[in-house]
C-alpha cells in the first residue's frame, strides 16, 4: 500500500469530518437579501425531481399584500371585517386584527405561499411530495397517489393537496378544503371555503425553480388571478439547517401591549 | 376471461378507493393492538414510515419524574397544570400550550401529544414530521456536532446516529425552558439532554425510549418514556390536523370561565 495515498486518505477524511463539524446552525435563509447562490455547480435539470432546500429571497416575503382581481361583494364584505398591517387596509399597529401577526393563529394555506415564503424544503416520496417551511415550521403533504381531491371537505388550515407531473420538469398541485378564517396575505385579502389553488413548480435548471401560484374563488374574487408568476427559488445547500421562525401568541401578546401602551400614551 | 376482467375491474376499484383515504385521525385500537407474530424482519438502518403508539402516545396524566432540585421547585411553583398531582380547576390554568397555543416544544412532543408522525430518511438527515401541531423537525446525521451555547429553539438541535443497524439515536439540547415537559407542569432548564433511542423490533414495530438529563431541574437523569411500542401505518395514511388556534382556545377558556363564575 502506497503510504502517500493513506495519508492522503486521513487528510481527506479528517477534512470532511472538520467540515461536517462545523456545519453552521440556524440559517435564516436569504430571505433578506439576495437569494443564496446554488450549492452545486450549474447544470440542467435533473427529470421530475424537485427536491432540495429552495430559497426566493426578499421576493418571497410579499410584504404589502398581493394586487389581487376584484372582490365580488361578498370579498368585499368579508375584507371590510379585515384590518391589517399592511396594504390598502392598513390600520395602526394596535388596531390590527391579523389572526396570523395578533394572535399567532396558523397563516394557513395559500399564505404560506403568499406572505412569508421563507426558504422551504421539499422531499419526494414514491406517494406523496411532502413540503417542510422554515416560517411556522409547518408541514403538508401533496399526494401523488392518484387520489382525487375530497369532495365537500371539512376545512383544513392547510387544505387538501394532490399532485402530478405535467412535464419532466414541471409539478402540478391542486388544493382545496382551505379554511376561510385565514387570509390570502398581511394586506387581509380574503378568500372563501370554495378557493381553488394551482402551484406549479418548474425546475429551470439544477439550481433554479419557479413558482406560479394561481386562485380561483368565484366566491370572493370576480375572475382568477395570479399573485405568484415565476418567482425564482434558488437551490440552497442540502446541509442548510433552517432557522426556528413560529409565531408565538404569547409573545405576540407581550408585543401588542407595547403597542397599547404607546397608543395610549400617544392620545394624552 | 369474463370473470377475470370483472375481478380485474374489482381490483382497480378497490385499489383507487383505498387510496382516497383522507383525514386519518390515527389507527384503530385493534391495529395497535394485533398481534405481529408475521411481520417481516426490520430492515437494515430505516426507520422510515408512520408510526403511532395509539392511546399510549398521549399521556395524559404526565409523567413521573425523578426528584426535582430547588431550582426546579421554585420553578414549578408558578405552573398551574390541567392534569397530574398538581392539576387545577381549568379556569386557572396556565399551561402555555393548552391557553395560549404557545408552541409545545421539545421534548414535550414525545412526551405528552405523541400523536402519528412521519419519519424521513435522506442521506443527511433524519425529518419527523409530526401530526400534532403539524410541526416537523430535523436530526442531522451528516457528523456535526451540537453547537455550544445556542440559542434556545421551541425545538432544540438535534444529531443522530444509528448505534447498530436497528437502533437510531438522537441527542438534543438547546431547548427552551419557556415549554413544560407535559401536561402535568414538569419544569426543565436550558441545560436540558435528550436522547431518543427509536429501536426497530421488526418491519411493523418500533420502540421508542427517551432519557432526560437536566442537573439543573432533576436530581437524577430520568425516562419518561421505556420501549413505547409504535405501529407502521399504511404508507397511503393521511394525517388529520391538529393544530391548536389561539382563537379558538380563548372561545373556550372564556366559556369556561364564564361558565366557572356562574357555579362560583
Amino acid at each position: 500500500m502506497n503510504r502517500l495515498v493513506i495519508v492522503g486518505a486521513i487528510v481527506v477524511m479528517g477534512t470532511a469530518a472538520a467540515v461536517a463539524q462545523n456545519l453552521p446552525w440556524n440559517n435564516p435563509g436569504g430571505a433578506q437579501g439576495p437569494a443564496a447562490a446554488g450549492s452545486a455547480p450549474p447544470g440542467p435539470a435533473p427529470t421530475r425531481d424537485i427536491g432540495g432546500i429552495w430559497d426566493a429571497g426578499g421576493a418571497g416575503i410579499g410584504a404589502r399584500g398581493m394586487q389581487t382581481a376584484p372582490l365580488t361583494a361578498w370579498g368585499e364584505t368579508v375584507g371590510k371585517t379585515h384590518h391589517s398591517g399592511d396594504g390598502a387596509r392598513m390600520v395602526p399597529a394596535d388596531q390590527i386584527n391579523d389572526p396570523l401577526s395578533v394572535l399567532a393563529d396558523p397563516g394557513g394555506f395559500p399564505r404560506q405561499l403568499l406572505f412569508e415564503l421563507r426558504p422551504f424544503e421539499v422531499v419526494q416520496m414514491p406517494n406523496k411530495v411532502l413540503m417542510l417551511y422554515m416560517f411556522e415550521k409547518r408541514w403538508r403533504v401533496i399526494w401523488t397517489d392518484g387520489r382525487q381531491l375530497p369532495t365537500n371537505p371539512d376545512p383544513r388550515w392547510y387544505g387538501y393537496s394532490v399532485g402530478h407531473w405535467e412535464d419532466d420538469y414541471t409539478f402540478v398541485v391542486n388544493s382545496n378544503g382551505t379554511d376561510e378564517r385565514t387570509w390570502l396575505d398581511n394586506a387581509g385579502n380574503p378568500h372563501s371555503d370554495q378557493l381553488k389553488v394551482e402551484e406549479r413548480y418548474h425546475r429551470v435548471d439544477r439550481n433554479t425553480m419557479e413558482l406560479t401560484v394561481i386562485l380561483d374563488d368565484p366566491k370572493a374574487y370576480t375572475r382568477p388571478w395570479t399573485p405568484r408568476d415565476k418567482l425564482k427559488l434558488a437551490l440552497v445547500p442540502s446541509s442548510t439547517d433552517l432557522m426556528e421562525m413560529i409565531p408565538s401568541a404569547s409573545e405576540s401578546a407581550a408585543v401588542r401591549s407595547i403597542y397599547a401602551a404607546e397608543a395610549a400614551a400617544g392620545k394624552k | 376471461m369474463k370473470t377475470f376482467c370483472a375481478w380485474l375491474l374489482v381490483f382497480a376499484v378497490a385499489a383507487v378507493v383505498g387510496a382516497q383515504d383522507w383525514n386519518r385521525a390515527g389507527l384503530p385500537d385493534s391495529a395497535i393492538n394485533a398481534p405481529k407474530t408475521k411481520a417481516a424482519p426490520a430492515p437494515k438502518r430505516d426507520i422510515t414510515g408512520i408510526w403511532d403508539a395509539g392511546g399510549a402516545g398521549i399521556a395524559g396524566p404526565g409523567h413521573e419524574s425523578a426528584p426535582w432540585t430547588d431550582w426546579a421547585k421554585q420553578k414549578a411553583a408558578s405552573y398551574k397544570p390541567g392534569n397530574g398531582p398538581r392539576a387545577v380547576y381549568e379556569a386557572d390554568i396556565n399551561d402555555p400550550l393548552s391557553t395560549v397555543c404557545d408552541p409545545s416544544g421539545f421534548p414535550r412532543l414525545v412526551m405528552y401529544e405523541t400523536r402519528p408522525f412521519q419519519v424521513v430518511q435522506t442521506p443527511n438527515q433524519v425529518l419527523i414530521l409530526y401530526m400534532f401541531e403539524k410541526r416537523w423537525r430535523v436530526i442531522w446525521t451528516d457528523g456535526r456536532a451540537l453547537p455550544n451555547n445556542p440559542d434556545p429553539r421551541w425545538y432544540g438541535y438535534s444529531v443522530g446516529r444509528w448505534e447498530d443497524d436497528s437502533t437510531f439515536v438522537v441527542n438534543t439540547i438547546g431547548t427552551d425552558e419557556r415549554t413544560w415537559l407535559d401536561n402535568s407542569g414538569n419544569p426543565h432548564s436550558s441545560e436540558l439532554k435528550v436522547e431518543e433511542r427509536y429501536h426497530r423490533v421488526n418491519h411493523d414495530l418500533l420502540e421508542l425510549t427517551v432519557t432526560l438529563d437536566d442537573p439543573k431541574a432533576y436530581t437524577r437523569p430520568w425516562t419518561p418514556r421505556n420501549k413505547m411500542p409504535l405501529t407502521l401505518a399504511p404508507a397511503n395514511f393521511d394525517m388529520m390536523e391538529m393544530i391548536c388556534s389561539p382563537t379558538e382556545v380563548m372561545d373556550f377558556r372564556k366559556n369556561i370561565s364564564d361558565r366557572s363564575n356562574t357555579v362560583r
